[in-house]
């Protein structure tokens, strides 16, 4: 490795840990409370395993919830069933993230054969299969009452079990009141988002990263090269499940509840719009999409009835109008802005050298 | 064996529901490469027109007013909104049409409340007729069968009118079609028109049977996919054959072993895509689009 892009890293996880560490501050003086800004960080992390599939090999899934919802359902039952009385969070979470990860090879293996339409629906047939049984499995999952009330998981630290829903000191903010609601959830939330870009940006800028790419631009090619593109979409499926899986059983122990919605279409709906009004392609696309659309629901939805109606609108219009989304806008004028000027520059100098 | 007919005739009912909705997509898929999540959106419009206008002017009225204003809409929509995305791939289509199908369902409920409503079956019709043993309400019969005259007059259209010719010759090669002098932009927006119109009618004409929310295009959207795919993305054949096998399929399974009666379908949905994925009557060249 080189020292530029060992530097480059460096920076990359300073501003990373910069930002995740200014958010709720500058969250709560928009009046996002804290406990939302923790549900963004939290569905963010499915939101960039939605990423990778549809930014990086161009298929669609309509059907997401499935390990989303999945995951929430396997923490809950996990700690129902088997551990109801040292409920462990880590056992929850890699327990639920690796039934995920099962689920996403088991569907991947069929769908990654199929390319458009017939992906998408695959994955909708699959994720509808998941909510109907999840439904009328009723001894396991309350069907539509969803999983409420199970134990509250700690997360065990050396010596310590920690309650993530202890509640941090209040911080004086002046003008903005105190942050006051904010728990220990948010540190712990961030850290697994701050490893999941960290990985998410290696792994982008690994050979797997361009032969993804490769492959979504040129199938035929990269096949005759020697890469067996089934087997890289099913990677990417499955790790883009696995994540997805993370995140919805982090929301389900969050929240301390899992309702049957988690599956369904609405919610693979949901990631869908995260992503595209964030940025597909851009690593933080994801993240800036949940956090700008999980934020407006938050403050309209307080005044108007109609918000999935802007939320609608919003939608189509970044479809029309900005196809690469508000991150991928942003630093495509950014970086051509910064073109231009170095252009400028080397003309200048040119002129002033004659 | 009296709950079995009813079950077996129930599915031929909800079937032709899904035949009616699943045509349009079909054949709007087949001639435009479209693929419109919005199409659900055209049968909820359908449906509150129809139940606004019913109001006032009675049922007759207002199965007249829902095709009408629906495809008026799908006209501006093609002409307005989904031109451009004609040529684009089939992620992008998905993607606009489910904003559009987001747009008019929050829309109507904006419009006319979260809450489910129903017309009454009209006096007249309120009837049931007897077939041997079991007894069935009266318009649902009516129902069925005025869809079935619909489909007769859409197979009429597609396969004896030129513009008919031109779908169907655009269905195998579009370029061609061009080269030769058809014009298959203006055929094209009258099928997409066509479609949403379908859906439309068949919104209002069912309003008495089903229910009406502002999520039930998408409620009724979802399961018509299943009726395409089965069938097979693009065939007029395919849209019936499929629709009449999922409606019997959900509506008998709900009577013997109900939770099962929506995991079916998906199952159904799932092998037919990995088996056969141009569906059981569709043509193979269509599907690597």
């Amino acid at each position: 490795m080189t020292g530029a892009t060992r530097g480059s890293d460096v920076r990359f996880a300073l501003l990373t840990s910069i930002v995740l560490a200014v958010f709720p501050f500058a969250f709560h003086a928009i009046d996002g409370y804290a406990g939302l800004a923790t549900q963004i960080l939290i569905v963010s992390i499915a939101s960039i395993g939605f990423n990778l599939l549809l930014g990086y090999t161009g298929l669609l899934s309509y059907g997401h919830a499935m390990f989303y919802g999945g995951g929430g359902y396997v923490a809950a039952i996990l700690l129902i069933r088997l551990m109801p009385d040292h409920p462990n969070l880590w056992l929850a979470v890699i327990g639920a993230t690796l039934a995920a990860t099962i689920l996403a090879l088991l569907v991947g293996a069929l769908a990654v054969r199929l390319y458009g339409i017939y992906f998408a629906l695959l994955t909708l047939a699959f994720a509808q299969m998941v909510f109907f049984i999840v439904e009328q499995a009723k001894d396991w999952t309350s069907g539509d009452d969803g999983l409420q009330s199970f134990p509250n998981a700690l997360l065990p630290l050396g010596p310590y079990n920690v309650d993530l829903g202890t509640a941090l000191p209040s911080v004086p903010l002046g003008p903005f009141g105190n942050l006051a609601d904010i728990k220990l959830w948010y540190i712990f939330a961030a850290l697994v988002l701050f490893c999941v870009l960290l990985l998410m940006r290696a792994l982008t800028r690994s050979q797997f990263g361009e032969v993804l790419t490769a492959i979504r631009e040129n199938e035929e090619r990269s096949s005759l090269v020697g890469f067996n593109a089934a087997a890289y979409r099913l990677a990417a499926f499955a790790i883009s499940g696995a994540l997805t899986g993370l995140s919805g059983s982090l929301r389900a122990l969050y929240d301390g509840t899992v309702a049957v919605e988690s599956l369904g279409i609405d919610r693979s709906g949901s990631f869908v719009i995260y992503t595209i009004v964030g940025g597909v392609q851009a690593l933080f696309g994801p993240v800036v999409g949940s956090a700008v659309i999980m934020y407006l629901e938050s403050v309209l939805s307080a005044h108007i009835s109609y918000w999935r109606l802007v939320e609608g609108v919003i939608f189509v219009a970044v479809i029309i109008f900005l196809p690469a989304g508000i991150v991928g806008t942003l630093s495509e004028r950014f970086s051509g802005r910064a073109k231009s000027r170095a252009l400028l520059v080397q003309t200048v100098r040119a002129d002033s050298g004659k | 064996m009296v709950a079995l007919s009813q079950a077996l005739l129930n599915g031929v009912v909800l079937g032709l529901i899904y035949v009616a909705i699943a045509v349009g997509l079909t054949i709007v898929f087949g001639t435009l490469r479209l693929v419109n999540f919005a199409h659900g959106a055209f049968y909820a419009i359908g449906a509150y027109v129809g139940l606004v206008v019913a109001q006032t002017w009675g049922l007759g009225a207002g199965f007249i007013a829902a095709p009408i204003a629906v495809a008026i809409f799908a006209i501006l929509l093609d002409r307005f909104l989904l031109r451009p995305f004609y040529a684009k791939d089939a992620t992008s289509q998905i993607l606009v049409t489910f904003g559009i199908a987001l747009i008019v369902e929050e829309t109507l409920k904006l419009i006319f409340g979260a809450t489910t409503q129903q017309y009454p079956v009209p006096a007249a019709l309120a009837t049931s007729f007897s077939l041997g043993a079991i007894t069935y309400p009266a318009y649902r019969l009516l129902f069925a069968l005025g869809v079935i005259v619909m489909l007769v007059l859409v197979w009429f259209f597609i396969e004896r009118t030129d513009y008919g010719l031109i779908v169907r010759a655009g269905v195998r090669d579009r370029t061609m079609v061009q080269l030769l002098g058809g014009n298959i932009r203006q055929a094209s927006t009258i099928v997409f028109a066509l479609g949403a119109a379908i859906a439309g009618l068949v919104g209002a004409a069912a309003s008495p049977i089903y229910s009406i929310a502002p999520g039930t295009g998408f409620a009724f959207l979802v399961p018509s996919f299943v009726v395409v795919v089965v069938g097979g993305l693009g065939s007029f054949w395919g849209a019936v054959l499929g629709g009449l096998l999922i409606g019997e399929l959900q509506s008998v399974t709900t009577l013997v072993f109900p939770p099962a009666a929506n995991v079916i379908i998906y199952l159904c949905m799932a092998l037919v895509l990995l088996l056969r994925p141009q569906g059981l009557l569709g043509e193979s060249e269509v599907i690597r689009q």
